[in-house]
């Protein structure tokens, strides 16, 4: 394994979507085990930023390493944490099977998931304490017991960065404080988190850096140079609200 | 009741269909369960019309309508798959209208023959009764390779079917995972249509899979459902026709009757759980009493 070098490297980094430039000149560092908040209205390019990471989007200028090699080779390395709202309530999967999805690319293709990896990801629902529903349909879990098993699923893949998209959007005080610990856990064992959040109170919490985008980079750094007042009313226009205290309130 | 199943049994052709329509059954459910949940029903119908102009030239030429229908499928699959490739492309714009294009095709071949009516009616509703031992042999030897392939990249596909994006990010080659889903979906329209013809073949594959889904909650119970609910089906409406025709005179076309009793049992197992489900809730309230204690589940 390539463990050398941070886990992510944007170097004015630019991307576009059908060939119409919707993110510029992002750079920054996220080291191993480190945390990065990607903070913006909607339509900042947030989604865009976490697709060029896992290769899926075209970098018209600009380079982003990842794990040390370019993001297609990565891929396996990285976990993809979508929000559980984006997955069919009505697919027929259990629990368990959709943990056990992260096993796949270990597994290989043409084979089934053995002992082990069944023991892994048993692991991996224990850890966001749903052990007890593995045998339960996906879609009977609450958005927040949902969006635990996602996580779990990247847990049991074992992988070295891991990006998420919107964790907390919705969910219940459990599932954030699960959600947390699970990071705060992974983090200690070297894997780097990237996490798109609407949320400044569970960024600071989640994070220790923070990257506010408007279709640029506004600001990269520690959570607490990167969220102020004067930052994120560049960040979000006129949306944003300065309350006494100092305290800034957002609208999505 | 006994010679109502008997009886067509002891018939040559009867039992030659009762065989095409097992192996349809099995390999339509199969397939049909991933058509379900990759929402794939449109292109099911739009293949199914693709492949008539295909058979209409075969049949004009005196060639040979499986090869017809699998030129002409394939083509049908290319274009769908480049196009649906491009952004600007609507992909349901572009089935729709391939949909159409290829029908007329289809028609005008047919049309030039004098006394089309009658050929135009076996293309497009098929004929089941004079299925041939070959015509068994092919249905089988695609089954069984093309459910092979389906069994191989079974975790894969349901992978892709739940969350593509997931499944993209882990470095899956989308794109030809759907072109082999494509395929099969073409070649159980190409061996199904000298059966049913081009109008019937979609009902095989969807209604099965949407029956199951109804009472199953894994993958894999649902594609043995839908597989046997196929079969059953499909021999009761073998069954109802061939007595009906033989003995009450009432001319039913065997392969629309067989069509026929895939939907009514579709609509028997949709009553059935509808049935189920309120049972169930009744039970329920009744056992927790006025005010529920359950717990109560957050959602987002």
């Amino acid at each position: 394994m390539g463990d050398v070098g941070p886990a992510l490297v944007l170097d004015h980094l630019s991307a576009a979507y059908d060939r119409e430039p919707v993110l510029h000149g992002v750079s920054g560092v996220v080291e191993r085990g480190g945390s990065l908040a990607l903070i913006g209205p909607n339509g900042a390019g947030k989604t865009t930023l976490i697709k060029a990471i896992l290769g899926l989007m075209p970098v018209v200028s600009g380079r982003v390493e990842v794990l040390g090699t370019s993001a297609s080779r990565a891929r396996t390395r990285v976990a993809y944490v979508p929000q559980a709202d984006a997955l069919d309530p009505e697919f027929p999967v259990s629990v368990l099977e959709v943990v056990l999805m992260g096993r796949y690319r270990a597994v290989g293709w043409l084979r089934r998931p053995g002992r082990n990896d069944r023991t892994v990801a048993l692991d991996a629902l224990t850890e966001v304490g749903l052990a007890d529903r593995a045998d339960d349909r996906f879609g009977t879990l609450s958005g927040g017991q949902r969006q635990r098993v996602l996580l779990a699923r990247a847990v049991a893949q074992r992988a070295e960065l891991l990006l998420l998209d919107e964790p907390f959007n919705g969910v219940d005080a459990t599932t954030t404080d699960s959600l947390l610990a699970v990071l705060r856990r992974l983090r200690a064992n070297g894997v780097a988190v990237v996490m798109s959040t609407h949320d400044l109170s569970v960024a600071h919490l989640a994070c220790d850096e923070a990257c506010l985008l408007n279709r640029h980079q506004v600001a990269f750094g520690p959570i607490e140079v990167a969220l102020t007042a004067e930052l994120l009313r560049a960040t979000y226009g006129g949306s944003a609200l300065l309350l006494e205290g100092g305290a800034t309130v957002v609208a999505r | 009741m006994w010679h109502l199943v008997s009886e067509p049994l002891q018939v040559g052709y009867m039992r030659r269909a009762f065989a095409e329509v097992v192996l349809l059954g099995v390999f339509g459910g199969i397939v049909g369960v991933h058509v379900l949940l990759r929402r794939l029903a449109f292109l099911t119908e739009v293949v199914q019309h693709t492949v008539f102009p295909g058979i209409a030239i075969a049949f004009v030429a005196g060639g040979s309508l499986a090869t017809g229908a699998l030129l002409s499928g394939t083509l049908a699959v290319v274009l769908v798959s480049i196009g649906g490739g491009r952004r600007r492309i609507d992909p349901d714009a572009l089935m729709a209208l391939l949909l159409a294009t290829f029908f007329a095709v289809g028609v005008i071949v047919v049309s030039r023959r004098p006394g089309f009516q009658s050929d135009l009616t076996a293309l497009l509703f098929g004929r089941i009764l004079s299925v041939d031992q070959r015509e068994l042999i092919d249905t089988l030897v695609v089954a069984v390779i093309c459910i092979g392939a389906l069994i191989l990249c079974h975790k894969e596909l349901v992978l892709r079917a739940f969350d593509p994006l997931g499944a993209e990010a882990l470095g899956y080659p989308l794109g030809r995972m759907d072109l082999l889903l494509n395929i099969v979906v073409m070649l159980v329209v190409v061996v199904a249509v000298r059966a049913l013809g081009t109008v019937l073949v979609v009902s095989f594959v969807v209604t099965s899979a949407a029956a199951a889904r109804l009472v199953c909650r894994r993958v894999g119970s649902m594609m043995a459902v839908a597989a046997l609910f196929a079969v059953v089906s499909g021999c009761v409406g073998l069954i109802v026709s061939y007595n009906g025709s033989i003995h009450h005179g009432w001319r039913l076309a065997s392969g629309a009757t067989v069509v026929v009793a895939l939907t009514v049992g579709f609509v028997l197992v949709a009553c059935g759980r509808w049935l189920a489900d309120r049972i169930v809730r009744s039970s329920a309230r009744e056992r927790r009493g006025p005010h529920p204690a359950g717990e109560v589940a957050v959602t987002s």
